[in-house]
């Protein structure tokens, strides 16, 4: 697989300025919402791989949408230690067999639905240019290009690969700030179509997980499951991103509560967790995982995690500009 | 002068090296010499010889190094990463990292290194020069309950959900 966006690009700008200037938002727009259907409301099943940083590993997926409207997937890693993860509707569970783990994350989407894109398209246009790019070819499927080209280097570039007649996503890629590559997921087979049966996306590690009494670490939204208010702000957030939702919940299946601030700029996000400093005290540092960077340090006796797909600057931006509320009101 | 030679042919003993050393430290002129001594020797050899003030390069090129904040696998007390980021101002920002060497309660004088000091740029948010390492999958349970949430899962679907199921293996045998 190569990158060769980059290239394209630069080649048309030099070759035809007047064509490659001209960007499309509206039909760009469009396909972003195409997109997001597509990949919720469709049934699908195939291969994709995964790239990350000189990493690559080969899934397989199955999703499917019930005559209820349900939607369920599976996705099962093919390369490495065995992993599961299982979507249904608003639950989503990670299997992790080789330390009989059971990760679950619920949470309510009467409060919360998930963050639609139409609502959020002036975003996008504030933060990036969209481009339509040239037809390419995915999967055995042809597809559209469509790429954002970020306005400045707080957030990352992509470009997306969109099956011609459904809109479903075969190809997307994330770049950073120099258009260097930092993440790639690409169907290398895939079937549009098929019908539903419970059969296909539940996990073979069910069964086992609950007769072997795997540890099960469960997340979810705290009770009262609606925006909260929790005492902490961000008083210098990267330009483009607002506060998208702010709530309790629980993480990890540890007890105490943790807070949640999720900011966006229409189209990436970053999460800042705040909680109790746990017994092994946090070192300040920086990892990341594709084009999610990682960011965690202390601030008044609390432990922040900041995360998302964005570079590592905007969400240390973010985790060094979080402060409680009464503390910014004193000064 | 005869010691220095000797020095370079690896016959002094562990004390006299050490203190042989120690004056070269503390002298220019010495050091000069070994340079030189070294040069000859490479000439003699008939081994590549190095560009002109490279040494001095190769010291700068360390000092423009990244610091490295990596997360620390901490059974007992150990060497300890930290940084402080003071990205407040929006004229002047200034990155400073430094390595603390912890033992028990007492800390030592920490090392204190510039990474990135732009003068007087306006507006824009300085770029931290930080490096980061793969994540070894403790944080994977944040990953997820970020995942959620955000526009771009909504375009790409569960697929982004492979992230947050990273092997749980130490950063360095990847």
């Amino acid at each position: 697989m190569k990158f060769v966006w980059p290239v394209v690009v630069l080649g048309l700008s030099t070759a035809c300025p007047s064509f490659a200037a001209e960007s499309y938002p509206k039909e760009g727009l469009d396909w972003l919402k195409k997109m997001a259907s597509a990949t919720n409301q469709l049934n699908y099943s195939g291969t994709f791989v995964y790239q990350q940083r000189g990493n690559s590993e080969t899934s397989s997926i199955a999703h499917y949408v019930n005559a209820a409207g349900g939607v369920f997937a599976k996705l099962e890693t093919l390369d490495g230690p065995a992993r599961e993860v299982v979507r249904s509707n608003d639950q989503v569970t990670c299997y992790l067999p080789n330390t009989k783990t059971v990760l679950i994350e619920q949470r309510n989407s009467r409060y919360f639905p998930p963050a639609v894109l139409p609502e959020r398209l002036d975003s996008i246009m504030d933060n990036y240019t969209v481009r339509i790019g040239e037809n390419d070819r995915v999967a055995g499927y042809e597809c559209q290009v469509i790429e954002l080209v970020p306005k400045d280097n707080l957030r990352y570039g992509r470009r997306f690969c969109a099956e011609k007649d459904s809109g479903l996503p075969l190809a997307v890629r994330t770049f950073d700030e120099r258009d260097e590559p930092v993440e790639a997921f690409a169907y290398t087979q895939l079937s549009i179509g098929g019908s539903f049966s419970r059969e296909k996306v539940r996990s073979k590690y069910a069964e086992k997980s609950r007769s072997q009494k795997w540890r099960i670490d469960r997340s979810a939204l705290s009770i009262n499951d609606r925006p909260f208010e929790t005492g902490w702000m961000v008083d210098n957030q990267p330009a483009g991103f607002k506060k998208l939702m702010e709530v309790q919940r629980s993480i990890g299946g540890r007890p105490g509560h943790v807070a949640q601030i999720v900011f966006s700029d229409g189209l990436a996000a970053v999460s800042v967790f705040v909680e109790p400093i746990p017994r092994e005290r946090p070192a300040q540092a920086l990892s990341h995982r594709g084009a999610v960077n990682i960011y965690t340090r202390e601030v008044a006796d609390h432990m922040i995690t900041v995360l998302g797909e964005a570079p590592a600057a905007t969400v240390m931006q973010i985790g060094d500009s979080l402060k409680r509320k009464t503390d910014a009101a004193i000064r | 002068m005869e010691k220095l030679s000797a020095l370079m042919d690896s016959e002094l003993d562990d004390h006299e090296a050490r203190s042989e050393l120690a004056r070269l430290n503390e002298r220019p002129e010495t050091r000069r010499l070994w340079a030189t001594y070294h040069v000859i020797g490479d000439a003699m050899r008939g081994e590549h010889l190095l560009s002109g003030r490279f040494n001095e390069r190769l010291a700068h090129r360390l000092a423009q190094e990244p610091t490295v904040l990596a997360p620390q696998r901490r059974p007992a007390k150990k060497l300890i990463t930290y940084a402080l980021s003071a990205a407040a101002s929006l004229s002047a920002v200034a990155m400073v990292a430094w390595v603390a060497l912890s033992t028990g309660s007492v800390t030592t004088a920490p090392q204190a290194r510039v990474a990135e000091a732009p003068a007087l740029t306006q507006a824009k948010p300085a770029r931290p020069q930080v490096v980061s390492l793969p994540s070894d999958g403790r944080l994977n349970e944040y990953i997820l309950a970020h995942q959620g949430f955000s526009p771009s899962t909504a375009i790409q679907g569960v697929t982004p959900y492979i992230r947050s199921v990273a092997a749980q293996r130490p950063a360095k045998t990847r």
